[in-house]
């Protein structure tokens, strides 16, 4: 017990006391914040072109609603430069879109939006343009068109022009709310799916940052010779051990610095930033009745209602998942550090761990789609990627009792499996110069380690 | 309480089918200074580190000052200098041998101050520059091997383990650990060396211990062995150039069974059955001008060539398999 508090000791202070770390610690919250409201200070949040109304509208309906459409596009985004309507006969829309074409080509305007008599009657409208890949724009564009038929219509049932002009101002925000078994639970959704979107990420990070601290922590007692001596004076089961637990509480002392510096930073720094990014936030918001927090980015939405509470037990987990997680990948990339002789071969010989961490993040798009899904379920419950998706699902759904400790059982498992074959692998490697072995010297390894 | 301070029984190591080390049993009193001789891959390093529960062996038994060697705290009692060397390169001298002095149980008070005493011995510390708060990868090779021979003896140990010590350190250096080594003993400490430099050995060991293939030799003290080995060896030397007159005598295998010819001078071993008084006729006879005749105490070096030969110094299997 003495030993091993004397190499925690070691790799615990070595490691808080280096530059890199005090850099990165200090730096880190800074570079969150900056992720964080960079959308609101590179424009609004919902990613529109800001010459989106800088389209030929092409009517061919006969009704007018092109007219209707032009004036909505213009006062929608009064910054951008005015749309252009062409009103032509049905028969001629094809010349005319041919015309708008060779003008988006020579980058005469942006697109072009096609009215015909099938978006009269509701059905569709065209748009082409160099935007035309960009959802956001496109869904904004079929918005206002939509509105302005639905607007038609209403007209041609008779209702006064005044009160469809108010009608077709309505503009809707979701305001979300997440029920959970004790009732409402505060924080909206996407507060909540930005928050296990960044806790999954960040136990990823540090699993791969001080999951590869120790293994080239491993590998520089193995190449400088010094675990010949250390080896001498303790086991080298107290060295791994006490290496783990070392680097592991860098990485949570690390996380905590991060966290309270960042809550520092959002009530002093994050009011500045947002404050002024406003009129950009509003402008896209423009028509909405006041008191309301129309279109008000996500990042911003987050920092303004405050994190959402997280209860005790979700703590519990998400601290379980992630020493659990850092154990099961750190012993295996001490095994890697101490199973290679140089640089070259560790990138190689680390691959396979590597690919076992990065099949966790690669699912965490589909899985915050679909979170109830057969992916989701099991990448959720699979030992390698549960400390890490597991916190992403239990954030977007309730995730039952007993997925959740199978979950922690199954990684609990799988940590005791690697530290045993890691030990002996380390056990043997550590003093083992030379090639690197084989996968069949490695099985021969694990079975003769003392 | 054991008089030895090693006791080595029956032990065996194997690794798949490569014997490294085959039934070596060896007793090493306490207060003495002992060298592990034999080629490269004879086993030194593998019997070594299993003295320090590194490895464990097959079969056999391993007593440390009359107890089981995986006694807890016993290593605590042994200082060990490897023969592959080095140091945490970014730390801090005097924090990486607080850490090996720590690991060894000293406390940090008592380690800090042996630190200034040892730097200040070595001159690692001195009015210009102390050393002990560079990093490690600052200091020349020459100083990093003086931190590392501190580390080996910060906690005072009772027996000291040195693997190949003499490899790789500069003439200035090797002095040091010679004078080092002597004040050990005489400090009453146990220490045992490997080494394959028979002359080192010859000049600074108690008594020896020659293993080649996994398998122990001889062993015993060295003036012992020496004696044991006596009466076989004939030194001689020749006035002119002579050279070619005597060389049909000393080629005579009935007579010589082996020549170490360093040109007018020359280490005869006698034959089975042969007499030196025959050699010494044959060779007057031959007309050559005797300068030298003399009946020798082998050295280890030649002991070692005779009992280990050409055949133990094969395979150059090195002992970290």
């Amino acid at each position: 017990m003495g030993k091993l508090v004397v190499v925690f000791k070691r790799e615990y202070l070595e490691r808080v006391r280096s530059k890199w770390f005090i850099i990165g610690t200090v730096l880190g919250p800074v570079f969150f914040l900056l992720v964080a409201v960079s959308p609101r200070l590179f424009g609004d949040n919902e990613v529109r072109s800001k010459e989106l109304a800088h389209v030929d509208v092409i009517d061919g309906t006969g009704t007018g609603l092109g007219a209707r459409v032009t004036a909505a596009l213009h006062e929608t985004y009064p910054l951008s430069r005015a749309p252009n309507l062409r009103v032509v006969r049905p028969e001629l829309v094809p010349a005319e879109e041919e015309r708008s074409t060779l003008r988006v080509q020579h980058a005469d305007v942006l697109g072009y939006l096609v009215l015909d008599s099938a978006t009269v009657a509701g059905e569709s409208m065209g748009y082409a343009g160099r935007n035309a890949n960009a959802s956001g724009d496109v869904e904004a564009l079929r918005g206002i068109v939509r509105q302005q038929v639905l607007a038609e219509q209403l007209g041609r049932e008779g209702i006064d022009a005044s009160k469809v002009a108010a009608f077709s101002k309505v503009r809707l925000v979701a305001h979300t709310q997440k029920i959970g078994d004790a009732g409402p639970e505060r924080g909206t959704g996407i507060a909540l799916l930005l928050l296990g979107w960044a806790v999954a990420l960040l136990l990823y990070m540090m699993i791969v940052i001080y999951g590869q601290t120790i293994m080239r922590g491993v590998m520089e007692e193995k190449t400088t010779r010094v675990a010949e001596v250390v080896v001498s004076s303790v086991s080298t089961d107290t060295l791994l051990a006490g290496k783990i637990v070392g680097v592991g509480l860098v990485a949570i002392t690390q996380v905590m610095t991060w966290i309270v510096l960042t809550i520092l930073a959002m009530y002093y720094g994050a009011p500045l930033l947002i404050g002024r990014a406003g009129p950009g936030l509003v402008g896209s918001g423009g028509g909405a009745p006041s008191g309301m927090p129309a279109a008000a980015g996500a990042g911003a939405e987050a920092l303004a209602a405050g994190l959402p509470v997280i209860p005790l037990w979700a703590m519990i987990v998400l601290l379980l998942c992630f020493v659990l997680g850092f154990i099961f990948y750190a012993s295996l990339f001490a095994a890697v550090g101490a199973m290679v002789n140089s640089q070259e071969d560790v990138q190689q010989a680390a691959t396979p761990v590597m690919l076992l961490l990065v099949s966790s993040v690669i699912f965490m798009g589909p899985i915050i789609a679909n979170p109830e899904g057969t992916l989701a379920r099991t990448m959720s419950l699979l030992p390698t990627s549960a400390p890490i998706l597991m916190p992403l699902r239990m954030a977007l759904v309730r995730v039952p009792w007993y997925e959740l400790v199978g979950a922690m059982l199954g990684v609990l498992v799988s940590c005791v499996i690697s530290i045993w074959l890691s030990a002996r692998i380390y056990r043997v490697g550590l003093l083992m110069y030379g090639k690197r072995p084989t996968v069949r010297e490695l099985v021969r390894w694990v079975r003769e380690a003392r | 309480m054991s008089d030895l301070a090693i006791d080595i029984r029956n032990v065996v190591k194997r690794y798949g089918d490569h014997l490294a080390v085959g039934d070596l049993t060896l007793a090493v009193p306490r207060g003495t200074v002992y060298g592990l001789l034999g080629p490269n891959g004879a086993g030194k390093t593998t019997t070594i580190r299993m003295l320090l529960n590194i490895i464990v062996p097959d079969s056999g038994t391993i007593t440390l000052f009359g107890a089981s060697h995986r006694a807890p705290g016993i290593t605590d009692r042994i200082g060990y200098l490897p023969e592959e060397r080095g140091l945490y390169k970014k730390m801090q001298v005097r924090r990486v041998l607080r850490f090996l002095a720590e690991l060894k149980g000293v406390s940090p008070r008592v380690a800090d101050q042996r630190i200034d005493e040892w730097l200040e011995r070595l001159e690692l510390r001195t009015p210009e520059r102390d050393w002990g708060l560079a990093k490690v990868d600052e200091l020349s090779r020459g100083m990093q091997q003086k931190v590392q021979f501190i580390g080996t003896l910060l906690h005072e140990p009772d027996l000291v383990i040195l693997d190949e010590p003499f490899s790789g350190l500069d003439p200035i250096n090797a002095q040091a650990l010679k004078d080092a080594i002597v004040e050990l003993k005489s400090r009453g400490k146990t220490v045992i060396f490997s080494t394959h430099l028979m002359d080192n050995a010859e000049r600074l060991c108690d008594s020896v211990c020659i293993i080649a293939r996994g398998r122990k030799v001889l062993d015993g003290g060295v003036a012992e062995v020496r004696r044991a080995h006596s009466g076989r060896m004939i030194a001689l030397a020749l006035e002119g150039d002579d050279a070619s007159r005597i060389a049909p005598v000393i080629g005579d295998r009935a007579l010589v069974r082996r020549v170490d010819d360093h040109n007018r001078y020359y280490e005869l071993e006698l034959a089975d059955g042969a007499e030196a008084q025959e050699v010494l006729r044959r060779v007057v006879a031959t007309g050559a001008a005797v300068q030298r005749f003399e009946l020798v105490l082998p050295s280890l070096h030649q002991i070692f060539l005779e009992r280990v030969g050409a055949r133990g110094v094969e395979e150059g299997v090195t002992g970290h398999g």
